[in-house]
């Protein structure tokens, strides 16, 4: 899976911690997450998607 | 309760249990569960051997308590549930050689076929709480 949350996340001036906090997850998951190392369940990329600001999982996450 | 889950994480590279994240985990760890260690050394009548029987038992149910409610994210949950498979393996593996050799050693000894009844206990629970874990999911989800 690719994820667009760095980018995403730099534009909006968060950082790892924040994110990680508004998700309710680890920064080491995070971390994870913007490397493509992991791939969230459907609950979790709503969370990232809604904590980034944005409306649709398409936004953040792209299946390869 | 007395503990706070907050104030510990799971232990993920030195077994099981586990391991102070804040000071409060520490001061916990001082005042509620190092006295049992030393209240061991001086266990001189039945009274003492009472009272500490009963602060392990409080001490071993807020422990459950703050192991079921340490706070995990979906990714650490998969890994633990990963590594505790994995250890599970290797804990059937070791009591699956123990039997044989068990009933080899003893075969060989002319004493027939013997084998201590822990391990099997071991595997016999392990079996039924497999099924049990998975009656309880399939019906839950």
């Amino acid at each position: 899976m690719k994820t667009k949350i760095a980018e995403l996340r730099k534009k909006i001036g968060m950082t790892q911690e924040e994110l990680a906090e508004r998700a309710g997850v680890t920064r080491q998951t995070i971390i994870s997450l913007e490397t493509g190392r992991y791939n969230p369940s459907l609950l979790l990329a709503h969370k990232i998607t809604q904590a980034l600001g944005q409306k649709r999982i398409e936004e953040v996450f792209e299946i390869k | 309760m007395i503990g706070k889950p907050e104030w510990f994480s799971r232990r993920k590279y030195g077994g099981w249990g586990l391991v102070p994240k804040t000071w409060q985990g520490w001061v916990y760890t001082l005042l509620i569960v190092a006295p049992i260690i030393v209240l061991q050394a001086f266990v001189v009548n039945t009274a003492t051997l009472i009272l500490l029987g009963i602060w392990m038992i409080v001490v071993t149910a807020d422990f459950i308590h703050i192991m079921a409610h340490v706070a995990k994210d979906e990714r650490e949950i998969l890994h633990e549930a990963i590594a505790e498979r994995n250890a599970l393996w290797a804990i059937i593996a070791v009591l699956a050689m123990g039997v044989a050799f068990q009933v080899s050693h003893s075969v060989a000894s002319g004493t027939g076929a013997t084998v201590d009844p822990v391990i099997l206990t071991a595997i016999f629970t392990g079996l039924i709480v497999k099924a049990v874990t998975n009656i309880y999911l399939d019906k839950k989800d």
